[in-house]
């Protein structure tokens, strides 16, 4: 290298400015001519000295004179010196790739921007954004930038490499050398300061100490940098200490951070709760523990709970029967191998489990059995009905001497008496007739329920019952008299006073209830063609009776369209017998039946069946009565105290009903005698649909036995012991007790059980209900 | 809800032998699984708690693309359906809103990561300087003014949300204050304050609000002497943007002994918070009679505000109080807004959309040159898809001085499951399975409030990132951008007409 330019390129040329591009393209001739040593006299130009690889690997001298533009070395090859012999514009050694850039002053903002090699070198201070975006290819050695003075704003944003040397001479009465907010976003590299500053991004940079390998390169290369701008004197008082010097380094990706922050819990614990007080907003207010808890809970955290109601509610078939028997108990028992308890069982609530449940009911208890609500048959009680003729009676109570009298021995004065004898009572039956047994014995057709069955029940309640004065007709006057005698007396004189239609010739009719008692007794007669007005149940029991006695052109008309069904229009219709309605009769004639319409229905007989009306001329004025029937209270008490009244003279119905009525009235005189509240307690029915019937076999159609039939009941509501819900429960929480003396029960572990109603859900019997818990304040 | 439960199973499998050489039979067995009840009142809900407890995770709701049936029948008992959530509709003109001026050379350019900015606003009435020199003279006092974050806790009542949702907020909020230097305040909605804050500094992050049910005010009032700091505000609420001009009814068997406590009112009764305030006949009389009164409480010290349910009637509003020098500010509530309780017919189609209400009311600021002076919040659906950030910028780029947002913020700390196609929704009946809205412990203790505060943090911080990332490739400023409707553009030339911003496509 030459001591002295071999060219001088002139910016102002006849007192115009030469072009940037102009002033480009001379030096790069020149340096193509082989000029290796150029001076320039610079009036603002920009990008001075870059780009010039012409020279291949032989180093080139730029010095520039005047006034540079910006961009001063940008691009710079390494071959290549500048020296800057004044102050410097933007962007000194704009992405410079090697060149060395000396400015003898003062440069401004933008120094180093971009640089990836090479050094610069600055005689003075540098404005804002100096070493920003600056990297380190590995392939080379790292840029540096060297400030004598101090560096303007935003230093070293973005910075991703090389290293950046501010010395601060001159600075030493200043309170910052390094600018507002520098190092933000720094990545890479490193810059040693000398003097005081206020503050750098403490995200990306860190201030580390020196090493002395650092150390030693920075006194080795400070020397170089303040020979080339003419002030080594200062490198005495510059390297003299080190503790005066300070590094920061770009943090490494794992050791950013953001501005330490306190975790949650600390800050609840001590300043949330430590302003506010032990237990925060509310824990003035609420003393009960507000810890976390997970979705699933246990014992009082849990949600629901399971409860296992075993016998708290009635099967349906129990709750539908009218004279209360427990159904389901009885297939229980035949399930557990006492048959003989189960038959025996019925007899504590009637006196007719063979007559009524095995033949002349129509069973509502199977008609609301839950098995039908999924169309499987119902558990067949006729059968167990049947085989309760050989039912042995109860034992009575001990006897208490108290005597009611009971005026009528149908179904229900029977069923009254029945009860009170169990009781302990002395129950004294009256009745007209000269047989026990009411209509079943007068009226009821024996196609549908046959002597034998009647005979044998009838006289094991008859056995039981001491006193009975039959043929024992009643005055107004003889009542009074008789309800002197007694603790008690129960009307049960059923519905003897048949209706008849009020139109003209009916006297040629004959009363339903007269015509099936003269048949019974053998003594009816009937011609060919016969007309039934009123198509009900009994209507149906006369048009078979009729058949049975040689009728052959049975017809039944009705008003409206006929309630008559089971097993009575079953055999009416059987018969043949034609239903016809609405038909409204004119008059009976000779002919027959004549109708408003005008139509005639030819009959040789004609039957009138529209009901029948208790015969209450005996009743004293003080007993009420409402359209012909007796007025009595929930527990069949009339007006007056110690009159009761059951069955057909109350309301028509069922012999199931009129047996029900005795019952409860018996056991409401029962309570009564012996100063009790009422006891007689209902419970209610269980929800068909706790009952699950997907556990039964749906091929089962009929059942031969009871015992087959009581392995088909679904328990509902009674708790059956099949340990389904111990099985299915996930958590083992439910476990059998065994009480003694063959009583259990099922139990849930609450610290266990997690309210899942998996129980619930299984239960066969629908005993597992899962409810709400208990609510928590 | 029990939509599911156990159920016994039978199971049928025809047994055929190949060849046909002997007769067919069945084979019958039982077995349990999980049953979906079908009546309406136990319909499933959404809320996929049962895959959190299916140890398997074996189910989980799906969402049925059909429109939902139980909308012909659900009124069961002649009561029409009642929920809580949301609007149930996914569209958001908000989320339509572009910003369109990005600062391409023309300005200098910002960088979010790098430059400051200070995303703060004022609540409370700037009066010019004549103004104040003369208000100053005339009643020797200026009104008062807070710089806060420009996104509010909106008002979410204690009773509304349950117990530990309400802590976990405000120790949030608390904790963005005095942690992380962001002056975040939080209105209380309408069911009192527990004591403990109101004596507490914390009490300067909180909006009191009080609306027609006046429920704990009596103890706010015996808290003043003790009150350590005034508290940021009093907002008037005198509407909702979910359920507009309707009132709400914490249901009794939501009012336990501590929401009794709080509210101040025996356990076990309903609360109606009617919907109209019962002694106020007139815009003039509601607005100046309350703004006085609550001012009064704290000496004058405490900016006072009405909210109202966005109308089209809202300008008569906006004007009564541009002539009051006391009213601080308007928050108008518009029809995306969320509720813990309203009925479907309020939700779905009553109320104003806020972006056309807060224009109007900005522009008509502008018209009579008091855009600076009375602050406007602008509330309801914003961020409801989720995108909070940029709902809330354009309505502060419409004219907004800040947001109101409660069911963004409450579905985002609490983990709420709800959406906008009517998936749970029953923050109105106690059932909130995560404990968001119910009063049961049972229930309420699922949520843990150092979870809810920690989440709340966790928006804001990136709220705030997000924000910048908005405000800074606009240019021009680090400040907040209100009204700076120029940067706003969207791609419906009606709608860009209305809004008066520019249609882009």
């Amino acid at each position: 290298m030459s001591n002295k330019p071999t060219i001088t390129i002139l910016g102002m040329e006849k007192g115009v400015r030469v072009e940037s591009r102009i002033l480009e393209e001379r030096v790069q001739q020149a340096v193509a001519k082989g000029h290796r040593f150029i001076e320039i006299v610079a009036h603002g130009q920009h990008g001075i000295g870059g780009r010039l690889w012409k020279a291949g690997d032989e180093p080139v001298e730029i010095q520039v004179q005047g006034t540079t533009g910006q961009r001063l070395g940008s691009m710079g090859f390494p071959n290549t010196l500048i020296r800057m012999e004044g102050p410097a514009s933007d962007d000194v050694g704009w992405l410079n790739a090697g060149a060395r850039i000396i400015v003898r002053g003062n440069a401004t903002n933008g120094v180093g921007n971009a640089m990836a090699q090479g050094r610069i070198c600055v005689a003075g201070d540098i404005g804002a954004r100096g070493m920003t975006m600056t990297k380190q290819n590995p392939r080379f050695e790292p840029p540096e930038l060297w400030v004598l003075g101090g560096v303007g704003d935003s230093f070293a944003e973005f910075m991703a490499g090389g290293i950046a040397v501010i010395c601060g001479c001159g600075k030493e009465k200043e309170t910052n050398v390094l600018g507002y907010r520098p190092c933000v976003g720094m990545v890479g590299g490193k810059i040693f300061f000398h003097g005081a500053y206020q503050g750098y991004s403490e995200k990306d940079a860190k201030l580390t100490d020196i090493s002395d390998e650092e150390w030693r390169w920075l006194t080795n290369n400070i020397r170089g940098f303040l020979d080339s701008i003419d002030r080594i004197n200062l490198l005495a008082p510059l390297t003299a200490n080190r503790g005066e010097w300070r590094l920061l380094t770009a943090r490494k990706p794992h050791e950013k951070y953001g501005k330490p922050s306190r975790k949650m819990t600390a800050f609840r614990r001590e300043v949330w709760d430590g302003e506010l007080g032990k237990g925060g907003l509310i824990g003035d207010l609420y003393d009960q523990d507000q810890s976390p808890v997970e979705v699933i809970t246990t014992g009082g955290l849990r949600r629901y709970v399971p409860l296992w109601e075993n016998e708290k509610y009635l099967p349906p078939c129990q709750a539908n029967c009218p004279t209360g028997i427990p159904v389901q108990k009885r297939w229980e028992l035949i399930r557990e191998g006492r048959m003989d308890e189960a038959v025996d069982l019925a007899l504590k609530y009637t006196p007719f489990p063979a007559t009524v449940c095995g033949h002349l009911c129509p069973n509502l208890c199977m008609l609301n059995c839950t098995r039908q609500t999924v169309r499987l048959p119902a558990v067949d009680i006729r059968l167990l009905g049947k085989a309760s003729l050989n039912a042995k009676a109860p034992e009575p109570a001990p006897s208490t001497g108290k005597k009611i009298a009971v005026i009528g021995g149908g179904a229900a004065g029977l069923s009254v008496a029945w009860q009170l004898w169990m009781k302990g009572h002395e129950p004294v039956i009256y009745d007209v007739r000269k047989r026990l047994g009411g209509k079943i014995s007068e009226t009821i057709p024996r196609s549908r329920i046959p002597d034998d069955v009647l005979e044998h029940e009838l006289k094991r309640a008859s056995k039981k019952i001491a006193h009975k004065h039959l043929k024992h007709s009643l005055t107004r006057e003889g009542f009074l008299k008789l309800a002197n005698g007694y603790d008690f007396v129960v009307i049960a004189v059923g519905a003897q006073k048949p209706r008849m239609i009020p139109v003209p010739g009916n006297e040629r009719a004959i009363a339903a209830l007269e015509f099936l008692r003269l048949s019974k007794a053998d003594k009816a007669q009937v011609g060919q063609r016969v007309v039934i007005i009123g198509a009900g149940n009994v209507g149906c029991d006369a048009a078979s009776e009729a058949y049975r006695l040689g009728a052959r052109d049975i017809t039944l008309i009705d008003i409206q369209e006929p309630a008559s069904s089971g097993v009575e229009r079953q055999h009416a219709e059987a018969a043949g017998a034609k239903f016809l309605w609405p038909r409204f009769t004119k008059a009976i004639t000779e002919k027959g039946v004549e109708l408003t319409s005008g139509e005639l229905l030819p009959a040789d007989t004609v039957i009138v069946s529209i009901g029948d009306q208790p015969d209450l001329a005996f009743l004293p004025e003080t007993i009420a009565t409402e359209r012909g029937f007796i007025t009595v209270n929930e527990s069949y008490q009339t007006s007056d105290p110690r009159v009761f009244a059951v069955g057909d003279a109350v309301r028509l119905g069922l012999l199931t009903e009129a047996i029900g009525m005795g019952r409860k009235a018996a056991a409401s005189i029962d309570d009564l005698l012996r100063g009790r509240k009422e006891t007689y307690d209902q419970l209610p029915a269980i929800d068909p649909a706790r009952v699950k019937l997907e556990y039964y076999d749906p091929r089962v159609l009929a059942f031969d036995d009871p015992v087959s039939c009581a392995g088909q009941c679904a328990s509902c509501g009674a708790c059956r012991d099949c340990g389904m819900c111990e099985t299915i429960c996930p958590q083992s929480a439910i476990i059998r007790r065994d009480l003694g003396d063959g009583n259990y029960e099922y139990a849930v572990e609450a610290d266990r059980c997690i309210g899942c109603g998996f129980c619930a859900g299984a239960c066969p019997c629908g005993i597992w209900r899962l409810t709400e818990n208990e609510p928590l304040e | 809800m029990q939509a599911i439960e156990l159920g016994v199973h039978r199971k049928r499998v025809v047994q055929v032998g190949m060849g046909l050489t002997e007769k067919p039979g069945n084979v019958f067995g039982v077995y349990h699984g999980i049953r979906q009840r079908t009546e309406p009142a136990y319909a499933c809900i959404g809320c996929g708690m049962c895959d959190l407890v299916c140890p398997n995770h074996a189910i989980m709701p799906a969402h049925n693309d059909e429109r939902d049936k139980l909308r012909m029948h659900i009124n069961l008992g002649g009561e029409p359906r009642r929920r809580g959530g949301r609007r149930n509709d996914p569209r958001s003109l908000l989320d339509e809103i572009k910003f369109v001026r990005i600062s391409m050379l023309t300005d200098p350019a910002l960088d979010a990561g790098r430059h400051e900015f200070e995303l703060r606003t004022l609540l409370g009435r700037i009066l010019p300087p004549e103004a104040i020199v003369k208000v100053a003279r005339e009643n020797g006092w200026i009104p008062p003014v807070r710089e806060i974050y420009p996104l509010i806790v909106g008002s979410m009542s204690f009773g509304a949300l349950s117990p530990n949702m309400w802590e976990g907020l405000q120790m949030g909020v608390a904790y963005l204050n005095e942690e992380k230097g962001m002056p975040v305040r939080i209105c209380t909605g309408e069911g009192g304050c527990p004591p403990r804050l109101l004596r507490s500094r914390f009490l300067k992050y909180v909006i009191l609000q009080i609306a027609s049910g006046y429920f704990g005010w009596d103890e706010i009032i015996h808290a003043l002497p003790d009150m350590k700091e005034d508290p940021c505000a009093i907002e008037i609420k005198y509407g909702q943007g979910a359920k507009p001009g309707d009132g709400g009814l914490l249901m009794w068997y939501k009012v336990n002994k501590l929401i009794a406590a709080i509210r101040g009112v025996p356990p076990g009764v309903s609360l109606p918070s009617p919907p109209t305030h019962q002694t106020k006949y007139s815009i003039e009389e509601a607005i100046a009679k309350m703004i006085q009164s609550m001012s009064m409480a704290w000496g004058f010290r405490v900016p006072v505000y009405p909210k109202i349910s966005a109308t089209s009637t809202a300008l008569a509003v906006l004007n009564n109080l541009a002539r009051n020098p006391y009213a601080a500010a308007l928050a108008m509530d518009g029809e995306d807004g969320g509720t813990g309780a309203a009925y479907n017919v309020s939700m779905n189609h009553m109320g104003y959309p806020i972006a056309s209400n807060i224009r109007d009311a900005y522009l008509n600021l502008v018209k009579v040159g008091k855009q600076n002076e009375i602050p406007l919040f602008a509330g309801g659906g914003i961020g409801k898809n989720g995108n909070l950030a940029a709902n809330g910028a354009a309505l502060i780029m419409l004219g907004a001085s800040g947001i109101q947002v409660g069911k963004y913020l409450m579905q985002a700390a609490a983990g709420c499951l709800g959406s906008e196609t009517d998936r749970c929704n029953i923050c109105n009946i106690g059932l909130c399975p995560k404990g968001i809205t119910s009063q049961d412990p049972r229930l309420y203790r699922r949520l843990d409030p150092e979870k809810v505060a920690e989440r709340l943090v966790d928006v804001y911080m990136s709220f705030d990132t997000e924000l910048k990332k908005i405000v800074a490739p606009l240019g021009r400023s680090t400040s907040l951008p209100i009204g700076m409707s120029d940067a706003l553009g969207i791609a419906d030339r009606n709608a860009a007409e209305r809004l008066k911003i520019q249609y882009a496509v």
